[in-house]
């Protein structure tokens, strides 16, 4: 915010924006008591609509005449019984914000919409001084803004440096060696963008992009509560990476998770799609009422719809009228009407509560049919058998009875992805006086936020409607809430902060331009993904030095202005997939049932009163990528930090900097395994200390070390190494660590001393940053 | 304490970073007092001793932070008036130009609410506690009742963020942040600030705990409050693996140092040194988290002061026991935080349940504190943020249904130890506790006041971001001068 005022000419004789600096004052001081909400709202006197604060009768607002316009003059009054807000309101107008109030009245009063309901259009890239530094248009928008300040944007970063940063942005992984290699080989002036489609065409790039969406969904492989029960969602899952991979239209992504069984062609796989919301939680608890239940997840679908796609708190009118924002209470309650059609009860007993569409994987779906198969003929020679025949009977009765049973066992062990389907007769809405499920008031119709574009003439009132109007040309929100979030993968940070709040309480974007073009070009391309990707990553925004001077830091902490690339600490899931990767342990297998992998011991016995038991996996499974690690929602897995808790809707960034990191990062039996097996790998592929220490140093982090780093290293082996000859049994015990096999024709203390370099180089923090 | 070498290779950059932080602010006088220490052991970077403003009556902070707001007129504020005025309408004069939650729509003709359970007054001092709060009752001469209590904000994150870093919108620093980043820490082996959450079991209205109630905001992150997990084990991953050693250990990390300052003067990122400073820490704890989690040290007659669920892990009554070892270990400000104080339509019901699971604990810290001389310089206090209506939500012919709505503008806070006045009532609220009535004291007073206890000007404790001195009463906050001793 205080960017923002340094940077707008408060001071000169410009009109403010109304936008970026009235809107937000009137919001702050005027709004909780001449605002949207009703209930709260002072002398029927609106502050938030233009009809009523520029009325023109009794006017408020005079304009070009601030000495005479009420509304100012309230707000500096000398009279304690005249001030606006009153005393009793807490807060007061400092001498800048009644200076913009002053000015925009001088200037003429222009209104304007808060900008994020106003629709983005496509507009002309603009002009700038260096025209060799833009690669893609959007590098206009951000250079337009560094040469109003004239700033000079960053170098490129090297090759090396941004071949890791591309890679593991679009796959979550880093590059392999022979990668790097052939990258920094490769001289042509375009194998920098030939190595992006590689990346996007990788099937690991469904996998990366899939995490943040699965938090946003609150994705978890239990129910949550006190009761916790397995649900078995992980084809949805599935199916979120695929359709990334196959670059699915974000309009028909969205279509189909919202309402995959509405669309005039749905099939399985659309009807699959519609479990993103049937990820709420489930509470199965005994005393609970079905009915309370039914509404707690009618709230969740309504709320995360709203986050996801509008970037709006919606929550905040389930009890009443937005404080802020143009949403009354009656809205929240037609928006969740759409949801209120399905055939789902508040039943939480079983964890699977239908509607259900069992996924059998094809081993599944042939011995299933094979079985049926098997139940009818043995049903058919029963039928031929004499009827005197008792002993022929009994072994056709039995034979039956365990195909049937084997059948049963079959189903059982059939994947259930919980769906929406919608009940034969809907079900009337009301508004619910404070969120209450027993006290009903008004009924509503299903209906879209009035604030918002208009419901699209012909479609049905139902979910298909609703996800034809949140991709309709005309909604000015979901592009924008969508590109902000991809933005914020690969920057570390929103061009709007605030990806949960596109409201007026919500960061204004600085670079709104840029937010506009990103998203009307995104719309314009039919909503396709990998394309927004490319432009993002191929820009020289994206491929600047993240390397940063004293002062330049000061001026710009978080590096709103994008004078320089990102730098940011992986986030934790990323980090784990990218020990076992660069160790060599990682197993590529694509989907299924999520995996267990090292815990430490009791966390579930813990959580659950003994009730759940963690059974680690063996194997393959324990060095999965993380997005396969089994999520109980109640405690989530323990090698994951600064994660959206995956209970309710969270399309947050959390990143934080604490010594309980490091110490999962240097002592977790992953990471040390990886670190051992890292260590086998540089030991069996090449011979010197010196060729070891570059080996690994590359594999780690892209790049050899410089002679300084290098000698450090060596230093430190010598000690590691002096260190475990003497003390052999505990080089043993070190290079024992985890379960994979290892290579025995390594002596135990050398492998040892060369583990410690291995962790050493897990931990830098160039190997935890995205550089 | 003998420092591990490897933080020395870290004061510099934090140095440089205060010199642009300080201004005219303790960043400078932090300053001073490292340069005059250089090359010795003792000064961890932020550190004020010898500086300080002015002469501190409290060492440490513990916050028994009551998440949801617990209800004024319930526990603490007696007002027979209520009790008169049961189911009649609520005077418009009470709530002339206020503004309300909206939970319970409009205010106007809502109906006042006796309060649930009598009210008693306790000890010499005959201060007020309701029979909700047996054990807190037998301690009341200790506390200071601050009843003229009142906020800005009505929502529970604004008001939490509000309280705990001075301001409504998440991205500040929070008090402990603050603390730690103008104290310094007592202890290399601890975190200076060290949070713990609980929730009543059963309870229907859990908020969430957002890290931002820690957060150092724009402070270096090192400075960020450290959660303990509710379970047994409060921090994971603490042993080191089979066959390496602390020696080892400390050479790896000298290493690391080493490496990680190489690349910061490449890549001028600050966050680095900040990185090397936890891992440091995290090496500390390894030693003495084990120690502090051991509550076989603890006696029986100490374990039944906190009560039944004292060894349950997750528990306020555990929390408070980890409080007190925590602030004997040197930790600066520890931040319980216990949610389900959300009585919208709970008053009879979950309330006592709330009650249940906080109130022998927190009187046994007390009590505890007390008896091992650590009440003395140990701030403790305890509230929420904000009240509750006087007047009900929901049906009066409900009574399994009562409620009362969020309510900024009159509330109770308690404080004990560490320079406050024990056995006080401060201030009042109005005959039916809606209004502050006499010596309000806003969230900027209290702040104000806490950081006067620990010897700090808080009109001095500033950091400059982005071209701005901020501080943690923002612009605002006067000593509370009534309260001391």
């Amino acid at each position: 915010m205080l960017l923002i005022a340094a940077l707008l000419p408060i001071l000169c004789n410009q009109s403010p924006s109304f936008d970026r600096e009235v809107l937000p004052i009137l919001s702050d001081f005027c709004f909780p008591c001449h605002g949207p909400d009703a209930q709260a709202r002072k002398a029927s006197l609106r502050l938030d609509l233009p009809e009523t604060t520029l009325r023109k009768n009794d006017p408020l607002v005079v304009p070009g005449k601030p000495e005479e316009s009420e509304l100012f003059i309230r707000m500096g009054h000398a009279e304690p019984s005249k001030i606006m807000p009153p005393p009793k309101f807490g807060k007061t107008l400092n001498a800048p914000q009644r200076e913009v109030i002053r000015k925009w009245i001088a200037t003429g009063a222009p209104w304007a919409r808060h900008w994020a309901f106003v629709n983005p259009q496509i507009a002309p890239p603009p002009t700038v001084s260096d025209n060799g530094w833009p690669k893609q248009p959007l590098d206009r928008h951000v250079l337009k803004g560094l040469e109003s300040k004239g700033i000079k944007p960053s170098p490129e970063a090297d090759k090396a440096t941004l071949l890791r940063r591309v890679t593991l942005d679009l796959t979550g992984l880093p590059p392999t060696p022979a990668e790097v290699a052939a990258f920094m080989a490769d001289k042509s002036p375009d194998s920098y963008d030939r190595t992006v489609d590689r990346l996007l065409a990788n099937p690991r790039y469904g996998e990366r992009m899939a995490w943040d969406w699965l938090d946003a969904a609150r994705y978890a492989d239990t129910n949550g509560y006190q009761g916790d029960g397995e649900r078995t969602m992980w084809p949805w899952r599935d199916w979120v990476a695929k359709a990334f991979n196959r670059n699915l239209p974000y309009d028909t992504f969205t279509l189909w998770q919202i309402a995959g069984d509405l669309i005039p062609d749905a099939t399985d796989e659309s009807r699959i799609a519609t479990g993103f919301n049937r990820n709420y939680m489930i509470n199965g608890e005994g005393g609970r009422i079905a009915e309370e239940n039914r509404i707690d997840y009618l709230f969740d679908q309504a709320e995360t719809v709203a986050t996801v796609w509008l970037g709006l708190t919606f929550n905040c009118c389930r009890c009443h009228d937005h404080k802020f924002d143009s949403l009354p209470n009656r809205d929240y309650y037609r928006l969740m009407a759409f949801f209120n059609g399905t055939s789902i009860d508040g039943g939480g007993g079983n964890p699977q509560t239908p509607p259900i569409l069992a996924v059998p994987d094809t081993n599944q779906a042939s011995s299933r049919s094979a079985l049926n198969k098997a139940v009818m003929e043995a049903e058919k020679a029963a039928g031929a058998i004499p009827k005197d025949d008792n002993k022929k009977i009994d072994a056709a009765t039995a034979k039956i009875k365990a195909l049937k049973e084997d059948l049963e066992r079959l189903e059982k062990s059939i994947p259930k992805v919980m769906i929406m389907a919608d009940a034969p007769k809907p079900r009337k809405t009301f508004i619910l006086k404070t969120g209450l499920y027993n006290q009903p008031g008004e009924e509503v119709t299903p209906g879209v936020p009035s604030v918002l574009n208009l419901f699209p003439a012909g479609a049905p009132a139902n979910r298909l409607g609703l996800a034809r109007w949140l991709i309709a040309p005309e909604n000015p929100l979901t592009a924008r809430v969508t590109v902000n979030r991809v933005w914020t993968l690969f920057f570390g940070i929103g061009l709007v902060k605030t990806p949960e709040d596109f409201g007026v309480q919500g960061e204004r974007p600085l670079q709104q331009e840029l937010l506009d073009h990103l998203a009307s070009t995104f719309r314009g391309t039919g909503w396709n993904m990998k394309q927004l990707v490319r432009t993002i990553v191929t820009s020289s925004t994206y491929r600047q030095s993240s390397q940063v001077s004293a002062a330049s830091r000061e001026r710009d902490p978080d590096n709103r202005l994008l004078a320089r690339g990102p730098r940011f600490r992986l986030p934790s899931w990323m980090l784990r997939d990218q020990a076992l990767a660069t160790s060599g342990l990682l197993i590529e297998k694509v989907g299924g049932p999520p995996v267990k992998p090292y815990q430490p011991e009791g966390i579930w016995e813990e959580a659950t009163f003994g009730n759940k038991k963690y059974v680690q996996d063996k194997g393959d499974a324990l060095y999965r990528r993380t997005i396969y690690t089994f999520w109980r929602r109640i405690v989530g897995p323990t090698e994951i930090f600064d994660n959206a808790p995956r209970q309710v809707c969270s399309v947050k960034v959390y990143r934080t900097n604490t010594p309980l990191q490091a110490l999962l990062t240097l002592n977790d039996t992953t990471y040390v395994e990886a670190a051992r097996c890292l260590a086998q790998r540089v030991l069996l592929e090449s011979g010197t200390d010196e060729a070891r220490i570059r080996l690994m140093h590359s594999l780690v982090l892209c790049r050899e070390p410089n002679s300084q780093e290098a000698a450090i290293m060596l230093a430190s082996l010598k000690r590691h190494r002096q260190h475990f000859s003497m003390f052999k049994n505990e080089a043993e015990k070190l290079v024992s660590v985890g379960e994979s096999e290892r290579d025995l024709s390594i002596l135990a203390p050398e492998h040892a001393a060369w583990t410690m370099i291995a962790s050493t180089l897990l931990n830098l923090d160039e190997t935890l940053n995205k550089e | 304490m003998t420092r591990t070498p490897f933080i020395d290779n870290n004061i510099m950059p934090d140095r440089r970073n205060m010199l642009h932080a300080g201004g005219t602010g303790i960043g400078l006088a932090a300053l001073g007092s490292m340069l005059a220490k250089e090359g010795r052991s003792a000064p961890l970077p932020g550190t004020l001793t010898g500086n300080l403003h002015q002469g501190s009556r409290a060492k440490r902070v513990i916050y028994l932070f009551q998440n949801g707001a617990p209800t004024h007129v319930d526990l603490f504020d007696y007002k027979p008036k209520l009790a008169q005025m049961h189911g009649q309408p609520v005077p418009e004069s009470a709530i002339a130009g206020k503004r309300f939650s909206t939970m319970s729509g409009g205010v106007k003709g809502k109906l006042m609410l006796a309060p649930v359970e009598p009210f008693h007054q306790r000890g010499k001092s005959g201060s007020w506690v309701s029979n909700f709060l047996p054990y807190t009752a037998r301690i009341a001469d200790e506390l200071c009742f601050v009843r003229s209590m009142h906020t800005d904000a009505v929502n529970h994150a604004p008001a939490i963020s509000l309280m705990l870093s001075g301001a409504q919108i998440p991205g500040r620093p929070t008090m402990g942040s603050w603390f730690s980043y103008g104290l310094g820490a007592e202890t290399d082996n601890l975190p200076a600030f060290a949070v713990m959450t609980s929730i009543s079991k059963g309870t229907s209205c859990g908020q969430i705990f957002y890290d931002f109630y820690w957060s150092s905001g724009f402070l270096p992150s090192r400075h960020q409050g450290v959660k303990l997990r509710n379970g047994s084990e409060p921090v994971l991953y603490l042993s080191d693996p089979p066959g390496v050693d602390r020696n080892l250990r400390k050479n790896q990390l000298n290493d690391l140092a080493a490496l990680n300052a190489i690349r910061q003067q490449t890549t001028g990122d600050p966050e680095i040194a900040a990185r090397m400073a936890q891992y440091e820490m995290a090496f500390q704890m390894q030693a003495s988290v084990p120690e502090l989690a051991d509550l076989r040290t603890e006696s029986k007659t100490t374990l039944d002061m906190y009560g039944p669920d004292v060894l349950e892990p997750g528990s306020f009554a555990r929390n408070c026991l980890m409080a007190r070892r925590l602030v004997e270990r040197g930790c600066r400000f520890v931040q319980l935080m216990h949610a389900g104080w959300d009585q919208h339509n709970s008053l009879t019901t979950e309330l006592y349940n709330q009650c249940r699971d906080t109130d022998q604990a927190s009187a046994a810290l007390v009590l505890d504190l007390k008896q091992r001389g650590l009440l003395d310089d140990t701030l403790v206090i305890w509230g929420g943020e904000f009240g509750r209506t006087p007047f009900i939500q929901n049906d009066i012919n409900d009574r399994k249904r009562w409620g009362r709505d969020h309510h900024p503008h009159a509330y109770t806070v308690w404080m004990a130890g560490g320079g406050i006045k024990p056995g006080v009532q401060y201030g009042s609220s109005d005959e039916l506790g809606m209004n502050v009535a006499e010596q309000p004291v806003h969230i900027h007073d209290l702040q104000a006041t806490i950081l006067h206890l620990l010897g700090i000007d808080h009109e001095r404790l500033t950091y400059k971001f982005q071209g701005r001195d901020f501080r943690l009463t923002d612009v605002h906050g006067k000593v509370v001068k009534g309260v001391l001793v």
